[in-house]
């Protein structure tokens, strides 16, 4: 159980000193508590398995530093750091029954035999395994094997962190929902610091309190599940996150408001916040937020009806504003005008992005 | 630190090459030596102290009306090796195939049960079979000749051959046969233009193992063949007599290596290409 | 053009595979295959291709019987879910591949590679191997291979199911697309997801255990599920469902609540009988007077895009919600829940069987498609 803290990190597999857009993970500083449960997410490539492999010491930085509870491991190798991990496929011993499984980790550190029986219980207990204990390992469910390699990173009581590598890859996506809900009860019963690794947004937001959001290399944001969806602070984490993504639409600024395609829309805040940004300027709306209506207002801007995806619950509505597409997200049972439209786009669930990167109009 | 790091590395290089290397350099210097040079012994470099002489190659090709002749059991050898190792490729490819593909049965006995009677044949020692196919080549006449030992060859290699090729077409998915023949190939032509370019390092591999046991096979070439058909091999250790002639014998193992290291060096290319590599993903 | 199965059935290893399966497919039209994983899918694509054989019953094509006629003699293209292609041929020299076997002249099996490369987006890869390329484009590679014959009939089996879903949500859209011009073939898709049927519309089957529960057209069937189980199959999450039981003007459900008799479920017979609600249906605020509500425990909060499922508990009972957003629950925390009665569908405890479904809500869509 530690704090961890990455003060300035970053990784280069080339020469040191290099131009930072070959970093395959750029610098950067930031702080897990203890006890937190963590995510990291992005698309394949994006740098996050150097990431999780710093914190594990299979690789070492290039720069800056990795603390746990304010010790400098930096240096030191993987065995040293007391890191449990578990990998996409279960990683157990077949021969052995579940409890020599568990029990596992604390005999290669000579632990006393009734401490270990105390702690393989608890944990057992703590994972519904308890009436499989004597069975061999091999008999066991795919999601129960994954357990097991959890439970072997639990058994420790001198872990700093579990790290989570895609953990869910072999689980029937049935029973997806019933692991996700262990692994959470388990940190929040636990209080261990666990690290999520995903390129899939559910899982790292499902699981995790805090996120961090990767693309090539650079962590976009780290925030709540919730700020990621209503407020991402990068154009990218607003396309990632969501489904479907959120609009961007590229505007110019004018008095009083933004302009998309020659229409004014009145966003004062935002024009405010755009006004002295460099880089080109973008708009972005979650399809949820657009609201839509048949008579046009101040502040409303026409459209074309194009397409409606009728998706049971809701209507995926295509709307073409000369020739920008926009989709607008519209429960089942709201009257849809015909063809022609008016959106408006609320202030508060609108974003401005300068070169990608949002500009905050509360300052 | 790094210096020495790297004089170590190349210090280990170096005696590793030279583990691998001085064999050929001996059996070379020793091909020139003549009885004198070789018992004699040198005072303080072997291989520079001798006086050199043609003696041991003359003997290879009737030099001075006496000696042997290499040539034909070289050529003979090369027949038997190469239509061997290809009709044992041929043949256990196909099998191969089959076994990977379709499913038989024989009332308890199913494809895994095939492809180990496969190779259940090679863990009997040579010895044994050697009889039987003694036999079997007389009944069929083919005793001390090339077609003879090339039948036997056949049957050692084939089941090599089959051995590997089937785990290799298992890793092949089987939605690429089925997409061969939606996209209108038959069963021979999706095996022909689809399976088989996708299975070159298996191929490769059961190759050259078919083309070198069948290149330094002694034992049944021995046995099977007297006079008429001489592989080389049997040349070489006829060469032998109650005064060991190194001299001749590093010749003849001199040459008897160059296809095989000519062979090598054309695995080597193909393997750095990386053709071996991700074939399949 | 039309492909007619007749009370076919498909055993594997005394395995049952499929049962009783009478379906007929016209050419110009979209058929989507819904049902959960080992629902028989796959199965039924592999008899409709021809590279399965029925263990019993007829499958014919314009009333010849096509059981015997081999794979490579019929105009049939598959899309697997796994990437298949030639790995030893560059993309041009896949996509070529059905045309050469076929024997068209050089010119024409260029213009039309060109047309289909356009078409899928993949003009700029034609020298790659598909080693080389990303999963996506991969299938884009498999697609065009496929489409590129012209075939009669083209199967596409879970063709995203191991894209990730940022792919999935850019080539849903173009499937659509893709196959809404179709005029000249019969198109099969299969799919898990109801959300996946629902976007690419046209007609469904709904499979489970090697059944067909229900055809139809896909929109029909979401409102009116057959029975139990396609409520089931057809919701993402499942729908929600409680014993209950009908007793004069009311129904006690299973966990305590009294609902009046009423509105569309006026007609239903005394007795036992199954309540479903969906996910959507269910609401944190209150909509009407006359909203049921009801207080859970949260059990999961569960991300999916940019909506929550709220996993609750609730007398013996698992439900899930379904809210619009990102939002987070802590475990075991309390949450009161509301539905509209208007909103329930009934099914025979008997059976399975739908007996009530509420009344569709009038959708823009609906209106326009009229």
């Amino acid at each position: 159980m530690a704090r961890i803290e990455l003060k300035d990190v970053g990784h280069c597999y080339g020469p040191a000193g290099g131009r930072l857009e070959d970093y395959a993970l750029q610098p950067f500083s930031h702080v897990w508590e203890d006890g937190g449960a963590y995510a990291l997410l992005g698309p394949s490539g994006c740098g996050k398995t150097t990431f999780l492999n710093i914190i594990s010491g299979l690789v070492h930085p290039t720069r800056g530093r990795v603390l746990f509870d304010g010790r400098d491991v930096t240096a030191l190798a993987t065995a040293q750091r007391n890191i449990a991990q578990v990998f996409q496929f279960p990683v157990i011993y077949k021969t052995k029954t579940v409890h020599d499984n568990l029990a596992f980790p604390l005999r290669c550190r000579n632990v006393e035999e009734t401490e270990i029986r105390r702690r393989v219980q608890e944990v057992a207990a703590l994972l519904n395994l308890e009436s499989s204990l004597k069975k061999p390992a091999r008999q066991l469910t795919a999601d129960a094997k994954q357990l097991i390699s959890l439970g072997r990173g639990l058994v420790r009581e001198d872990v700093a962190a579990i790290l989570l590598d895609e953990p869910l890859t072999v689980i029937d996506p049935q029973q997806k929902w019933l692991l996700r809900r262990k692994l959470k009860e388990i940190n929040t019963a636990l209080k261990q610091t666990m690290v999520y690794v995903t390129h899939d947004q559910n899982e790292a937001m499902t699981f995790a309190d805090h996120v961090a959001v990767m693309d090539q290399g650079k962590v976009m944001q780290i925030g709540t599940p919730q700020e990621l969806f209503e407020c991402p602070q990068h154009t990218f984490v607003g396309w990632f996150i969501g489904s479907p993504a959120m609009n961007i639409l590229p505007c110019t600024v004018a008095e009083g408001g933004v302009m998309i395609k020659d229409k004014k829309v009145p966003l004062p805040a935002l024009a405010k916040a755009a006004a002295t940004a460099a880089g080109a300027l973008e708009l972005g709306i979650r399809p949820e937020f657009v609201q839509i209506s048949d008579t046009p207002g101040a502040g409303a801007l026409g459209v074309d009806i194009r397409e409606i995806e009728n998706l049971g619950n809701y209507n995926i509505v295509m709307l073409d504003l000369d020739g920008l597409e926009i989709k607008a997200k519209i429960s089942v049972g709201n009257p849809l005008p015909d063809r022609k439209a008016f959106i408006r786009l609320p202030e508060k669930s609108t974003h401005i992005y300068a070169s990608g990167q949002r500009l905050n109009p509360g300052t | 630190m790094f210096v020495l790091y790297r004089s170590l590395k190349y210090f280990v290089l170096l005696v590793w090459s030279a583990f691998v290397a001085l064999p050929f350099l001996w059996a070379l210097t020793t091909s020139f030596k003549t009885a004198n040079g070789v018992v004699s012994g040198a005072t303080y470099i072997p291989w520079l102290q001798y006086e050199p002489s043609l003696e041991g190659w003359k003997v290879l090709f009737r030099g001075e009306g006496k000696g042997i002749d290499i040539i034909t059991p070289y050529l003979n050898s090369l027949t038997v090796t190469l239509s061997a190792s290809f009709i044992s490729l041929l043949l256990g490819t196909l099998a191969a195939y089959g076994l990977s593909r379709f499913s038989w049965r024989a009332g308890p006995i199913r494809n895994a049960d095939i492809t180990f009677f496969f190779i259940s044949q090679r863990i009997m020692p040579p010895i044994v079979l050697s009889i039987p196919f003694f036999l079997m080549l007389r009944m069929l006449g083919l005793l001390d000749s090339r077609a003879g030992l090339v039948l036997v060859y056949i049957a050692l290699l084939m089941p090599i051959v089959v051995w590997v090729m089937v785990d290799f077409f298992n890793n092949i998915p089987r939605e690429l046969d089925e997409t061969a023949m939606l996209d209108g190939c038959g069963p021979l032509e999706t095996f022909w233009r689809v399976i088989l370019p996708n299975c070159k390092p298996g191929l490769v591999v059961a190759g050259l193992f078919c083309i070198v046991f069948g290149w330094n096979d002694f034992f049944f070439a021995f046995i099977l063949t007297f006079t008429e058909t001489q592989l080389l091999p049997v040349a070489i250790v006829s060469l032998n007599s109650s005064v060991t002639p190194w001299w001749s014998l590093s010749a003849s193992s001199l040459i008897a290596v160059v296809p095989l290291v000519i062979l090598a060096f054309v695995i080597e290319k193909y393997l750095s290409s990386g053709n071996l590599a991700g074939a399949i993903k | 053009m039309s492909l007619i199965l007749e009370a076919v059935g498909s055993m594997a290893e005394d395995q049952m595979h499929l049962a009783d399966i009478n379906l007929t497919f016209e050419k110009g039209a979209f058929y989507v295959v819904l049902g959960a994983t080992l629902a028989g899918k796959t199965s039924l694509l592999r008899l409709l291709s021809g590279l399965d054989q029925p263990t019993s019953g007829a499958i014919t094509m314009d009333g010849r019987n096509i059981v015997e006629v081999p794979v490579w003699k019929r105009r049939v293209s598959m899309v697997y879910q796994q990437f298949i292609n030639y790995p030893h041929l560059d993309v041009r020299a896949n996509i070529a591949f059905p045309l050469q076997r076929a024997g068209l002249p050089g010119d024409e099996i260029d213009a039309r590679i060109n047309e289909v490369t356009a078409l899928l987006g993949i003009g700029e890869l034609l020298r790659r191997r598909p080693g080389e390329l990303s999963g996506g484009q991969q299938q884009r590679v498999a697609l065009a291979r496929s489409l590129v014959k012209n075939a009669d009939l083209l199967l596409l089996d879970e063709p995203l199911v191991n894209l990730d879903y940022k792919l999935r949500e850019q080539l849903r859209p173009e499937f659509r697309s893709l196959f809404g011009n179709n005029t000249s073939a019969i198109i099969v898709y299969s799919t898990t997801e109801p959300l996946e049927a629902l976007m690419l519309g046209g007609r469904i089957i709904i499979l489970d255990e090697g059944r067909v529960l229900q055809t139809g057209d896909v929109h029909e069937a979401f409102h009116n599920p057959a029975c139990e189980t396609v409520a089931r199959v057809f919701n993402d999450p499942p729908m929600n469902m409680i014993s209950a039981d009908v007793a004069g003007e009311r129904i006690i459900l299973g966990d305590g609540l009294v609902l009046p008799r009423s509105g569309h479920l006026a007609g239903l017979p005394p007795g036992p009988c199954r309540i479903g609600i969906r996910a959507n249906d269910l609401n944190l605020e209150q909509s009407a007077a006359d909203d049921m509500e009801l207080a859970a425990e949260v059990q999961l909060s569960e991300v999916n895009g940019s909506e929550t499922y709220i996993h609750i508990h609730h007398n013996e009972v698992s439900w899930v919600v379904r809210e619009d957003g990102v939002h987070s629950y802590a475990l075991g925390s309390g949450i009161r829940i509301r539905f509209n009665p208007g909103r329930l569908f009934a099914f025979s405890s008997a059976d399975g069987r739908l007996l009530a479904a509420p009344d569709n809500l009038v959708s823009g869509s609906a209106v326009m498609e009229g």
